[in-house]
């Protein structure tokens, strides 16, 4: 393709356009990434931390209920001690046990994930440690192993107690950083927008220079050139800069100026022929 | 087309309107001929005064290559 003016000013211009929505794309994409973090910030560190907490008034929940019903279950029955109490801590067990699955199923990371899981594993033991205490209650067993039953109760209760702080901390953390996310994400996205915009600036000045270089240089030779013919210098040089409609301009211009040169000597030795004993140059 | 017509065709480029008055005079001062007469003959003379000639009037870098030129045709 010839390098003409109108093919340089249109590539020109089209690569300044292309640098434009270089420049909107990764701003825009920028932006929606940091509208991901946070959403992700929102929903899923927020909702670790309170199904955390959840879980831990639950737990205390049910063991307010259990504590209950081992209690009274020597006074009013096991029947009537099961209905009272014992409904409800399933309730109770039952609402952990979908709070924890859901806490494994949306942790973004596998440490998370990790202490949501030992959370699931502590209260399987906890449920399995009340219904040998609910056993030991109901069946009369002697008061050792009653007791025994209770401590493991306990133990298991208060196991589920830490791994649901543990959660509560997990959630806390996972907040946490899904707000660095976005610290980080925003701080990069201020930066790639930053300095992709100078960078836009910087060549959309460079080729500006370089356009205007392109078509003015060789214009103020030309104008140059016209200057001194019109004052009588035909001894100037006409440069060709470019290949492009100023270049066969000058090609012109040249062209006329040795017409010029040419017929200016020729009316010369037309005169010097005129002149006996003097001979032409041309 | 005469070799005068296809030397005042590809001199044309380079000397404008005065090709015409500078070929006449190359031919008829220098090799004495009628331009219409100019043969394959003078041509090598042509270019060779041509070059030296229309180096004074213009680039000698452009007048070289209107002698090759000329001295080219056939």
């Amino acid at each position: 393709m010839k390098p003409t003016i109108r093919n340089k000013l249109i590539w020109g211009y089209a690569g300044l356009l292309l640098l434009m929505s270089a420049v909107a794309s990764v701003g825009t994409r920028a932006l929606f990434s940091l509208k991901r973090d946070a959403h992700e910030a929102i929903t899923i560190g927020g909702r670790l931390n309170s199904i955390a907490i959840e879980i831990q008034v639950h737990n205390l929940e049910a063991q307010r209920r259990v504590k209950g019903y081992l209690a009274d279950v020597g006074k009013i029955g096991p029947r009537k001690a099961r209905e009272m109490y014992l409904e409800e801590a399933d309730f109770e067990i039952h609402e952990m046990e979908s709070l924890s699955a859901k806490a494994v199923a949306i942790s973004p990371t596998p440490e998370k994930r990790a202490k949501f899981s030992k959370l699931a594993e502590s209260l399987t033991a906890y449920k399995l440690a009340l219904d040998e205490t609910i056993h030991a209650a109901e069946a009369g067993a002697a008061d050792p192993v009653r007791a025994a039953a209770e401590a493991r109760y306990d133990l298991a209760a208060d196991t589920l107690h830490e791994n649901a702080e543990d959660g509560e901390v997990a959630g806390r953390d996972a907040s946490q950083s899904s707000e660095e996310n976005i610290e980080r994400t925003s701080s990069r996205a201020v930066s790639a927008a930053v300095g992709i915009s100078l960078l836009g600036l910087l060549l959309g000045i460079g080729a500006s220079i370089v356009l205007l270089r392109a078509i003015l240089r060789p214009v103020d030779h030309l104008k140059e050139v016209a200057e001194n013919v019109s004052m009588g210098n035909l001894q100037i040089e006409v440069k060709r800069f470019s290949d492009d409609e100023i270049g066969d301009l000058s090609d012109s211009f040249a062209r006329m100026l040795t017409a010029v040169r040419y017929f200016r000597m020729e009316a010369e030795m037309v005169q010097q022929e005129a002149q006996p004993g003097e001979g032409g140059a041309v | 087309m005469t070799l005068y017509e296809q030397t005042i065709a590809v001199s044309k480029a380079y000397l404008g309107p005065a090709t015409e008055s500078f070929i006449d005079r190359q031919c008829k001062t220098r090799l004495k001929i009628e331009p219409a007469g100019l043969g394959l003959a003078q041509l090598a003379d042509l270019a060779k005064y041509v070059e030296l000639y229309g180096a004074t009037i213009m680039d000698p870098e452009k007048a070289k290559l209107l002698a090759a030129k000329i001295g080219g045709l056939r």
